[in-house]
């Protein structure tokens, strides 16, 4: 090197005169000198990285959605080479700035790894951890699709982030397929280093999750009083010949027992059919008890007396008794129906329309008042809608007009005296049944609501929106009381879990998530759809979620273990609705190829917990039975509490 | 790199009015283009999702440029689905087809009907599990026929996703068309000839001919409605519905929609045949009897084919605008579906449509001969629907004409007694309109015959002797039909003369008719002792043990 020689030249020039003192002052002005180019060109380096790679994340998270999860996977080798460059660059201050700026996107995902890639504090330790060696000396193996290979490449040299392009070159093979994106449960073993989301879900599925039923449920102090009648009878047999004097007082004390709840004594009056029930019904009460979390409201006597009896003129259902399904097909709706709702005992049929108007349907009213409404009606909402039609000569229907966009979603309250509906306005409207006029408009979304759905206790709902989150609301407030973020993309469904504690939602980023709704965090990650996710039910023990997705798939998952049960092509077209039966022995689902499927449940259910050891999808759902519809998708499927099958669907007429 | 090519770029460049756009700039603008329309279309298709429909529509492009918060492309909101046309000469180059539309013809064409309101139904899609066979559900064999397609369907989308779908071609053999040639051609040509009749033969038998059926429908309900002045195509066509509908091969519900509307044409049209001389009754006669088999065959399936039949034919029925050749029709149709419809639909509109038709049978009020013998022809079916109605009644309680014999005095009574007021109205008011046509006719039985109800009301009102007064009446309208066709031998025929006999017995049958089935309870009673008001004509419809028994 030229200034190398002219110093060392200019050193033995000096020396050989003896100027001692400029020497000194010569060295030292040079290492003041080189510390400070070392110093800015430090800071150029970490910059430069630091600038680069939160461009690409940034880029990143903002790509196509069906291009995005092979993007992400790109970032997290990206990241950690960056953070090891500039540590074997010597640069520790600014490696480590960089790291805990950006270690959270990872967290979840690689959390081990990144405990250990911490621990990093010079580059002697990238030599010695095997985990640091190992990922510098191979590289990464990722499988990108040809266009978002093509993204990519075309992003960097756009931004003239070579320093990206250094590392994505020095460390990351893409094996770049023609035509699709591959999905999302392909890749799990394909990144070889980094096992994907994979590892975030095992991570988040760690989690501690109280699957179980509510306490003090109307269904469990059913079962409790029938369990104590059917002791004391029992009791009674067996003592009651010998000693006489026993049997009254015991008959006396069961006396007393049922005058405390007139509930009891109804219970008695039909203990011959409760009798019949308690067996299919006790698969309910298996679940654990949990304590609600939330406040939840009261029950009106009324009401609670109106559901023992449904639930006491239950049609029991299994593989053997299949159910009625009652359909109600929309007519003439001109391609304008968006969604529809039934009311818990059909009385009552809502639809959303594209126009921006909602219609309720009173189904005692119209055409054939004896049919489901007969059977099933006659219930608290049936009072309240005497009032509704009375001003509605002209037509059938009640219409609400109020959005100004069209309505994605209407759901019922668990009582019908409320209906919610979302739009495309970026609102939710809660609409009195009974007044037939709109009371709150709940504003709070940024993007359209895709769905809304009432908690199974009424009061709270929660609704999913393009805008990535989903809220959860009470009815008194008219600011959300959750948001919940995390959904790499427009957040499709959402559920609630029987135990008003978690609630479910279904992505466009494939994947569908169970959210706390107490602390608001991702309790559970599901991966291994192919496509968006549409539709939603949970089991009634609160144990299995069905969940439905674009391309007919249909996958059952164990809420506990997070792992998916069976994944099966159900379906040709997209599974608008998914809905157990109320033992939760039954899956109905309906899809866009006009057909309704019932599944048997219990039987894939029991063979799981046989080997629940195996991992992977031990069996299928069996189908029994496909009941197809004249051109009518089907939109919407709902058990009564009697178990009778409501479905709803509009006759597609160009189909 | 982009599948946006740089001239289309150009192209657009220059469309608002940039002339000469560099190519580097196009080159670069290529691919954000492209990642724009994929970023547009991708919202888009959540927009179709959560409409819940599989076919992305204009209205879910605008709500997703909507959503990005871009101005929505205006006047592609007509809802229905646009129709592609391909370019000629180019393989995958498609256009819409958009007209210019002239403002005038817009303004000058006639309001278009509103659109129906939305409407909820409900039925059973399944009870317990199995599907029941109502017209809401699909045919059971059409279910099993389209998985495969759309499982055929489903594969071709996996391997070409961005084929299009081309209709689907049904493929007939070409045995099968030259069949249908040959057919078509026989029918429209030489309907009369033998070997029609043999082709008549081979469609009600031959098996193999089901994919012809759609084609068959389809061709009758067109010449039906393009021959309706030629009498013997329509004769030869209505042939072939009966072959087809009886061949035990041919699996028709499906297609029964298509084809009663055409039978009903010939049924209850205004005209049929070129000339008012032709015998157009034969072809009403026979379509009416295609419509009781298909009821009888078909009913029990189509749960509501015989009662929208009904609602059709009572509507020509009843209005009294239509033509009589019209009412002769819907009572041939109405009579064919049963008696019981007969009795339920014909026999409560009796009265007051014989006021109507009365006129119209009489020499001095309609002068037109041809009206007049039109007249005669919807009475003589009336009679025919009203006479095979009560002989049902009378076989369905056979035991019931003995009774009669054994106390005919109390039930006669009764009768009597309980129409007499009725009876002696309209004695009042149909004695005045018949009494100057009936003298005309003939005098003599005209004495008898309007006597008849006036003198028969006192007489049973007087409690003895009632039994031989009905005898009489029986005589009586005996000798009056039989005298008046030996005197009328013109060409107001027999069937005129029976009739203007027992027309006015005819009047008060159905009074009574109408009471008697009012009392469920005596029912058989009443049949007997009214059909001896009927008069001769009636007699024709009653079992000659029967009549041995009454008589």
């Amino acid at each position: 090197m030229d200034d190398e020689d002219i110093e060392k030249a200019v050193l033995a020039y000096l020396r050989k005169k003896g100027l001692k003192l400029t020497e000194l002052s010569l060295q030292e002005e040079q290492n003041r000198l080189s510390t400070d180019a070392s110093h800015s060109r430090s800071q150029n380096v970490a910059d430069s990285y630091f600038d680069g790679y939160s461009r690409l994340r940034s880029w990143a998270y903002n790509s196509l959605d069906s291009y995005k999860h092979e993007l992400l996977r790109v970032l997290y080798p990206v990241f950690i080479h960056c953070f090891m460059d500039l540590v074997a660059q010597g640069y520790m201050q600014e490696a480590r700035t960089f790291f805990h700026t950006f270690r959270e996107d990872h967290e979840l995902m690689h959390l081990r790894d990144l405990q250990k890639l911490e621990g990093i504090l010079s580059p002697s330790h990238l030599e010695e951890m095997e985990l640091a060696r190992f990922s510098r000396q191979n590289k990464v193996k990722i499988r990108l699709c040809e266009y978002s290979y093509g993204l990519l490449l075309q992003f960097i040299h756009k931004t003239k982030s070579f320093d990206m392009l250094g590392v994505i070159n020095q460390h990351i093979n893409f094996e770049v397929t023609p035509g699709q994106p591959t999905s999302i449960s392909d890749d799990s073993e394909a990144v070889s280093l980094i096992g994907a989301s994979q590892d975030l879900a095992r991570e988040i599925n760690q989690k501690e999750l109280h699957w179980g039923l509510l306490e003090d449920s109307v269904e469990e102090r059913m079962e409790k009083t029938l369990s104590d009648l059917d002791k004391t009878e029992v009791e009674g047999n067996k003592e009651g010949d010998p000693e006489e004097n026993n049997k009254v007082k015991k008959t006396d004390g069961n006396k007393q027992g049922t005058s405390v709840s007139n509930k009891k004594k109804k219970d008695k009056a039909v203990g011959a059919t409760g009798k019949s029930t308690r067996s299919e019904t006790s698969m309910v009460s298996v679940a654990p008890r949990v304590k609600s979390e939330l406040t939840l409201p009261q029950l009106p006597p009324e009401v609670e007396l109106s559901i023992l009896e449904d639930l006491r003129n239950r049609a029991q259902l299994n593989s053997l008794a299949l159910p009625s399904v009652s359909f109600y097909t929309f007519l003439h709706t001109h391609n304008g129906l968006n969604c529809s709702a039934i009311s818990h005992d059909g009385s009552l049929v809502a639809g959303g329309f594209s126009d921006s108007s909602v219609k309720v349907w009173d189904m005692a009213k119209i055409g054939q008042p004896g049919r489901a409404s007969n059977s099933q009606g006659e219930n608290g909402s049936m009072q309240g809608m005497h009032s509704l039609a009375s001003d509605e000569t002209k037509r059938p229907y009640s219409l609400l007009q109020g959005h100004s966009g069209p309505v994605y979603s209407v759901s019922f309250s668990p009582f019908a005296d409320f209906l919610l509906s979302s739009s495309s306005d970026n609102t939710i409207r809660l609409w009195s049944t009974r007044l037939n006029a709109n009371l709150v408009c709940y504003k709070g979304h940024n993007f359209p609501v895709w769905d809304a759905q009432f908690s199974p206790v009424g009061h709270y709902f929660a609704t999913a929106s393009h805008d990535r989150t989903a809220r959860v609301w009470s009815m008194e407030r008219i600011q959300p009381l959750r948001v919940m973020a995390g959904h790499l993309s427009d957040v499709d469904c959402v559920q609630w879990h029987p135990n008003c504690n978690y609630i479910v939602t279904g992505s466009s980023d494939k994947t569908v998530r169970l959210w706390d709704v107490q602390s608001g965090e991702c309790a559970r990650l599901f991966i291994g759809h192919r496509s968006m996710v549409l539709s939603l039910a949970i089991s009634p023990d609160g144990r299995f979620m069905a969940s439905g997705d674009e391309d007919g798939t249909i996958i059952m998952w164990d809420l506990s273990t997070g792992r998916s049960v069976s994944p099966i092509m159900g379906h040709n077209s997209c599974v608008w609705t998914l809905a157990f039966s109320c033992e939760g022995t039954l899956l109905a689902s309906g899809s866009a190829d006009c057909m309704v499927k019932l599944w048997d449940v219990t039987s894939s259910m029991k063979a799981l917990k046989t080997d629940e050891s195996k991992s992977g999808p031990t069996s299928r759902l069996r189908l029994l039975k496909a009941l197809p519809t004249k051109s009518t998708p089907v939109y919407n499927l709902r058990f009564s509490r009697r178990n009778l099958l409501f479905a709803a669907g509009a006759l597609s007429a160009g189909s | 790199m982009s599948i946006v090519p740089k001239e289309t770029i150009e192209v657009i460049a220059q469309s608002i009015g940039i002339p000469n756009l560099s190519p580097d700039v196009a080159l670069a603008l290529a691919p954000d283009v492209e990642y724009r329309l994929r970023e547009i279309i991708q919202e888009a298709i959540k927009c179709m999702r959560h409409s819940k429909r599989t076919v992305l529509t204009a209205d879910d492009m605008d709500s997703a440029l909507n959503l990005r918060n871009i101005e929505p492309i205006y006047g592609f909101a007509s809802g229905d689905p646009l129709k592609f046309k391909r370019a000629i000469g180019h393989k995958d180059l498609f256009y819409l087809d958009d007209r210019e539309v002239d403002f005038k013809e817009v303004i000058d064409a006639p309001l278009p009907k509103a659109p129906l309101d939305t409407a909820v139904v409900t039925h059973w899609l399944a009870i317990e599990g199995v599907q029941p066979a109502i017209p809401e559900n699909p045919p059971i064999e059409a279910i099993v026929a389209p998985q495969d397609g759309k499982k055929m369907d489903h594969g071709k989308d996996d391997s070409l996703p961005v084929d299009l779908k081309l209709p689907i071609k049904h493929v007939l053999s070409r045995e099968l068309q030259l069949y249908f040639d040959k057919i078509g051609e026989l029918i429209l040509l030489r309907p009369e000839t033998a070997l029609f009749k043999e082709a008549l033969l081979s469609l009600a038998k031959d098996s193999g001919l089901h994919p012809l059926v759609p084609y068959f429908s389809y061709f009758i309900a067109d010449e039906v409605s393009r021959n309706l002045s030629n009498l013997s195509i329509l004769f030869a066509l209505m042939r072939v519905l009966k072959s087809l509908l009886s061949n035990p091969h041919i699996h028709i519900e499906p297609y029964l929609h298509q084809m009663m509307p055409s039978i009903i044409t010939c049924l209850v049209a205004k005209r049929v045949g070129e000339q008012v001389s032709d015998n157009h009754w034969a072809i009403r006669n026979f379509a009416a009897k295609l419509v009781s088999s298909i009821c009888r065959r078909y009913g029990h399936v189509y749960h509501n084919l015989q009662s929208r039949l009904t609602r059709t034919l009572i509507h020509a029925f009843l209005d009294p605008s239509k033509a009589l050749t019209q009412h002769y029709g819907a009572i041939r149709g109405l009579s064919a579906l049963g008696p019981s419809v007969v009795r339920l639909l014909i026999l409560p509109n009796l009265e007051t449509y014989m006021q109507l038709l009365d006129p119209e049978m009489q020499l001095d009020k309609q002068k037109n001969e041809l009206k007049r013998k039109e007249a005669w022809r919807v009475y003589g079916s009336l009679l025919l629907a009203a006479g095979s109605c009560l002989y049902d009644r009378l076989r369905l309680f056979p035991g019931l004409l003995s009774p009669p014999d054994i106390q005919p005095w109390k039930t006669n009574k009764k009768i009597a007694l309980t129409h007499l007021p009725n009876n002696k109205r309209k004695a009042s008011s149909t004695l005045n309109s018949h009494q100057p046509p009936t003298k005309k006719l003939a005098v003599d039985p005209t004495g008898a015959n309007s006597q008849f109800p006036s003198t028969d009301g006192p007489a049973t009102s007087s409690s003895c002797g009632s039994n031989p007064n009905h005898h009489h009446s029986h005589n009586s309208s005996n000798n009056n039909s039989s005298s008046a066709g030996n005197i009328t031998n013109t060409n107001t025929n027999i069937n005129n003369a029976t009739g203007s006999g027992a027309l006015a017995q005819r009047m008060a049958g159905s009074a009574v008719l109408r009471q008697a089935w009012k009392e469920d309870m005596d029912a058989g009673h009443l049949l007997s002792s009214l059909h001896s008001l009927f008069g001769e004509g009636v007699f024709s419809f009653i079992q000659p043990a029967d009549m041995h028994l009454f008589i």
